[in-house]
């Protein structure tokens, strides 16, 4: 009976062991040599994250956000002063555009007014100028008649004395030849 | 043994000796602790050279600080917990890097073997966001936090019995168990995979017959290894936000 008890102790006992043994070889389970140096290893990289690694990060990180709101402010800024002086500048156009209207007509009508001035002016002139044109041409024209009567007259008692052979009283001739230039000159 | 392909036991893929410290001691240091101690590393030398760097426009090392910095402000604590939340960037921060760096060595040569393929990162992880957001919940609404976070404000009288034992083991027991089971058993389960079409393409290209099926083996061991780094940053940040929404869950009694 002791023997059968040993026989079953000593089997239970081996059970134990073997069990025990395949639960420290499981795989799934932890083991503490690896959990210790997990433990330590994740809490230093803790501690050095939050007191060393990340601060100059995030630093930075904030001042490169700080930058760049700051520039998109001023560069907001700098577009409502753009859009500010384009209206300043297109009201500015628009003034300028009705005063160079404004010029341009009374320059029109000053320059209408001049050209009426002139041109009256002008055709004074003219008239003048063609007054004056007409009477030397008619004193030419007294002149010429009295050149050609003296001249048909010189040619006329030259002829006539020639053919006669004797003198001709030329006075008594010119009456005639200035009669006939006269004719001749009403049928021109 | 499967169509004469061998394949190794599970403790094979995950389990490391020790470089030094005996077997089963507290301090034992091996693979899973040297990559934790190189995500340390990495971590605070990428950090290092981000910081060091004075210019407004980051590029390099300094780029990808500030993005992945953004991204958890951002993303993850002004949506779950507002401005208040700022003060705890440095805990998701480092959770969020740690935890990627640690998955992503499922996919460095020479290592292939993701941090938190092992159960005790992600409890520690979990442990300790655990006791975070239970302090963060007594530093806001003192010890109300734990009356507040069992017995909702709203619920009829008549439901506390039954809420009251829900909501307990929701907030203080399910919560890191899944925050720990899901992380492990995602990056073990990816492990397996690649270890799993990995064996298989090796053993392959020694077969004589069954080497035909070789070249799509080796599609699916590329094409699930960027899927694993989709993983890696995928758990990371699911962990991270999970913990976002814990802490700032405890921040306020309506919540």
């Amino acid at each position: 009976m002791l023997a059968l008890v040993r026989v079953l102790a000593e089997a239970a006992a081996t059970d134990v062991q073997q069990a025990t043994e395949t639960a420290a070889k499981n795989p799934i389970l932890p083991t503490i040599n690896e959990m210790f140096w997990a433990a330590v290893v994740f809490l230093l990289l803790w501690a050095l994250m939050k007191f060393v690694l990340l601060p100059p990060i995030t630093k930075l990180m904030a001042a490169r956000a700080d930058t760049v709101r700051g520039d998109l402010q001023a560069a907001e800024a700098a577009e409502a002063q753009r859009v500010s002086r384009l209206s300043d500048y297109e009201a500015g156009l628009a003034g300028a555009r009705s005063e160079a209207i404004g010029i341009i007509e009374q320059a029109r009508s000053e320059g209408d007014a001049e050209r009426r001035v002139q041109i009256t002016a002008a055709d004074a002139e003219v008239a003048t100028l063609r007054a004056d044109a007409a009477a030397e041409i008619a004193a030419a024209k007294v002149r010429a008649r009295a050149e050609l009567t003296s001249s048909i007259t010189d040619i006329a008692v030259g002829a006539a004395e020639a053919v006669v052979q004797k003198p001709i009283d030329r006075a008594s001739q010119t009456a005639l030849v200035e009669d006939y230039v006269s004719r001749s000159g009403s049928q021109n | 043994m499967i169509f004469g392909l061998e394949f190794p036991p599970i403790q094979n893929l995950v389990e490391w000796p020790n470089w030094f410290g005996p077997e089963g001691s507290w301090y034992g240091f091996n693979k899973i602790a040297f990559i934790n101690v190189i995500a340390l590393v990495a971590t605070t030398s990428l950090f290092f050279i981000a910081g060091r760097s004075k210019s407004l426009v980051p590029k390099g090392a300094k780029n990808l600080v500030e993005s992945a910095v953004d991204f958890i402000r951002d993303g993850i604590v002004l949506e779950t917990m507002g401005p208040e939340g700022i003060k705890y960037l440095p805990y998701l921060v480092s959770l969020f890097f740690f935890i990627l760096i640690t998955n992503i060595f499922e996919v460095i040569p020479f290592f292939h073997m993701p941090g938190n393929a092992r159960m005790a990162g992600p409890a520690v992880l979990a442990l300790l966001t655990w006791a975070y957001y239970i302090a963060v919940g007594i530093k806001h609404q003192g010890p109300k936090y734990f009356i507040n976070a069992i017995a909702p404000a709203g619920v009829p009288k008549a439901l506390l019995p039954l809420v009251i034992p829900i909501e307990f083991l929701s907030t203080f027991i399910v919560r890191p168990f899944s925050l720990a089971v899901r992380l492990f058993a995602n990056m073990l389960a990816g492990h397996i995979l690649l270890v799993t079409f990995s064996v298989l393409c090796i053993t392959l290209f020694t077969a004589s017959l069954l080497a035909i099926v070789l070249p799509l083996s080796f599609a699916m061991l590329v094409g699930l290894t960027g899927f694993e780094i989709m993983v890696a940053f995928l758990q990371a940040y699911i962990f991270t936000i999970l913990a976002a929404v814990y802490i700032g869950s405890s921040m306020h009694a309506e919540h």
